[in-house]
């Protein structure tokens, strides 16, 4: 295996006395597209930025191509940044933003006029270079910053939040577009993201950040179906994951799952659940089958919520209401009996003390 | 129901038979046509009557009291340029105009940028502190200063007035430019940083045009305090061909027995004209605004 282009060791940061990053560790291979994703106030952005070399190191180390990068200044650290707020120059054409990076670095100015060219034509610029930005579109106000990043064609591409600013439509089309940009430039992308639907999609190393700290890393699917925390099981999926506190009891056809009210959930045998232990049973919206009634756990409909290839329901099974997604077209409404099947192949347990896997 | 709520409540428009529409329009002017009316009427008023009395003979404002002349003539203006020693105050009044404006601006907005983009310790006192020369009366400066540029030797030199009117103009500028670059997003320039530029050409290349507007009318503001400046002028120079143009309007209304009007108001007129001019070329740049669509 290649060295990896960017390596963070026990990185830290504070803003005084707070600190708000806490020993983060994280390989990232060349040509891999990462993506940080978190609630608000993890810590994703300023690790961003502490690799883009706008904040500063409070202790550890940022290495990239085997050199600790801490002191670099941003400039000379090979990197191009795609902002949240786009962060156009409003005084400048699309053209003159293009360059700027390239002026500043003194480049020929044939070699400034091909990447230009050529970043307008990937990114389909061309007729817009000689515009303002007040005169474009979110979109295109987009796709310059973009542009700029590329013109200068940086060892990593750094994008922060990039696409909260667009509608939902064009949101899934730039996705699509930086997807396809990455697999056509191989180029090594870091992406900053509070979207888990941006961060399923893009990536293909998911790194789940909370409170500072990396709570769990991987390809997306596998971080989607082997949650190591709560945390990353309720954060990664949409709807979120059914999660329900309980106590192992030992049944005639197996262990299971009390849950209260009478109500018992069937789980696979594991070592990890012994009679008596607490848990948090966890099942994905798509691992509940909708039964005959008599055929399942007994449920009520509350809330039934169409979206067209499939259907989200919210069922109250007693002391609890759980999400099911379900792909047929369902002719129930709120109020309705219905009775659900969990598959206990899909049950993730956690403990409910440390938030952390149980079945291994 | 909404619409027959809106006919309950306006019996008396209903009885005038005033539409919505005219109802605005009347509302507008009664509250911002009139007033504005009357501001306008009560600033161009004294500049129309100095006008106006600058065409009259020179003992017609005695004789009458109708504001327009009765014999227009440019007299009063022939009788001004024609002053000996108009021409030095005219340029005295021009140099310390531009010293006055360039220097405390080139300075301004190098404090500016550092009291809008760091974070240092005491800022805000330090920003306070800054307007202390406006918060304390000019008057009260008067005697510590004389007595100072005297042991300094230069009362009735040009320094003189390039030090106290570049001081006096510097916590203005500043003030209003710490306004208008705090207001640039911080992004635009860390764009320019990963863009490879240093302080210096994120300075000059981004944040000087965005805040362009900014910078003229801090530089609209410098050169009307330094143009109309007549303390510091009166108190620290005494010589004849060091005087500024409204020290010399002062000036002519002391040494005159008899008030010639003409000539009196065609010596402000001019002095108020280049400002003026001023004003109309600058006031598009003072008020355009090229920020938006930079950030969404």
């Amino acid at each position: 295996m290649s060295t990896p282009l960017v390596e963070l060791h026990d990185l830290r940061k504070s803003f005084g006395s707070l600190e708000v990053l806490h020993g983060i560790e994280l390989a990232i291979e060349q040509h891999a597209f990462v993506v940080l994703v978190g609630p608000s106030g993890c810590g994703k952005s300023t690790l961003l930025r502490m690799i883009a070399g706008l904040e500063s190191v409070t202790s550890g180390s940022i290495v990239m191509d085997g050199r600790v990068v801490n002191r670099v200044p941003a400039k000379d650290r090979g990197i191009a940044m795609v902002f949240q707020s786009y962060a156009l120059y409003p005084h400048m054409t699309v053209r003159e933003n293009l360059s700027f990076s390239l002026e500043m670095a003194k480049t020929a100015k044939s070699v400034k006029e091909e990447r230009i060219e050529r970043a307008a034509g990937i990114l389909y610029l061309d007729s817009l270079l000689e515009r303002f930005p007040a005169q474009l579109s979110g979109g295109q106000r987009q796709r310059v910053a973009m542009g700029r990043a590329l013109v200068r064609e940086p060892r990593l591409f750094l994008f922060d939040e990039p696409l909260s600013n667009l509608d939902a439509k064009l949101r899934v089309e730039m996705r699509a577009e930086i997807k396809a940009l990455h697999q056509r430039l191989s180029s090594t992308t870091i992406y900053v993201t509070h979207d888990q639907v941006e961060a399923m999609t893009m990536a293909d190393l998911v790194v789940v950040m909370n409170d500072g700290r990396i709570e769990q890393l991987g390809p997306p699917l596998e971080l989607y179906d082997h949650p190591a925390t709560v945390f990353v099981a309720d954060f990664l999926g949409s709807p979120a994951m059914n999660l329900i506190k309980g106590t192992v009891m030992a049944g005639e056809a197996g262990p299971a799952i009390d849950v209260g009210n009478d109500l018992t959930l069937p789980v696979p045998p594991s070592p990890a659940v012994s009679p008596g232990v607490e848990v948090v049973y966890g099942l994905r919206p798509e691992h509940l089958r909708i039964a005959e009634p008599d055929a399942g756990l007994p449920a009520t409909v509350t809330l039934v919520e169409p979206a067209g290839f499939e259907t989200h329901l919210h069922a109250d099974i007693g002391s609890h209401v759980v999400r099911v997604i379900s792909t047929e077209r369902l002719e129930v409404v709120p109020g309705d009996p219905v009775a659900l099947v969990p598959d206990p192949a899909r049950v993730h347990l956690f403990d409910p003390g440390t938030g952390r896997r149980l079945d291994g | 129901m909404a619409s027959r709520a809106e006919t309950a409540m306006d019996p008396v428009h209903e009885r005038l038979g005033l539409s919505a529409g005219l109802r605005y329009r009347l509302g507008r002017f009664l509250l911002i046509g009139i007033p504005l009316a009357i501001l306008v009427i009560w600033t161009t008023l004294p500049i129309l009557w100095a006008v106006l009395s600058s065409l009259k003979e020179s003992l017609e404002i005695y004789e009458s009291n109708t504001l327009l002349p009765a014999n227009p003539n440019l007299d009063g203006y022939r009788t001004v340029l024609a002053m000996r020693g108009f021409d030095s105050w005219l340029l005295n009044s021009f140099l310390v105009t531009v010293v006055a404006t360039i220097v405390p601006l080139a300075l301004s907005i190098l404090a500016a940028y550092g009291f809008a983009r760091y974070a240092f310790r005491f800022r805000h006192v330090l920003l306070l502190l800054y307007l202390i020369p406006r918060i304390i009366p000019r008057v009260s400066l008067i005697v510590p200063l004389n007595s100072l540029m005297s042991d300094l030797g230069l009362i009735n030199t040009y320094w003189v007035l390039f030090i106290t009117y570049t001081a006096s103009a510097i916590p203005l500028s500043t003030w209003i430019l710490v306004g208008f670059f705090a207001a640039i997003p911080k992004e635009i320039e860390e764009s320019a940083t990963m863009d490879g530029a240093n302080m210096w050409h994120r300075l000059r290349r981004v944040i000087l045009p965005i805040a362009w507007p900014g910078v003229v009318t801090a530089g609209v503001l410098c050169i009307r305090e330094a143009w109309n400046e007549f303390a510091f002028v009166l108190a620290l120079i005494n010589e004849t061909t060091m005087r500024t143009l409204p020290y010399q309007l002062y000036m002519l209304k002391d040494s005159m027995g008899v008030q010639d009007y003409a000539v009196y108001n065609a010596f402000t007129v001019l002095t108020v004209l280049p400002l003026l001019i001023v004003y109309l070329l600058l006031e598009r740049r003072v008020v355009e605004s090229i920020v938006s669509g930079a950030v969404k």
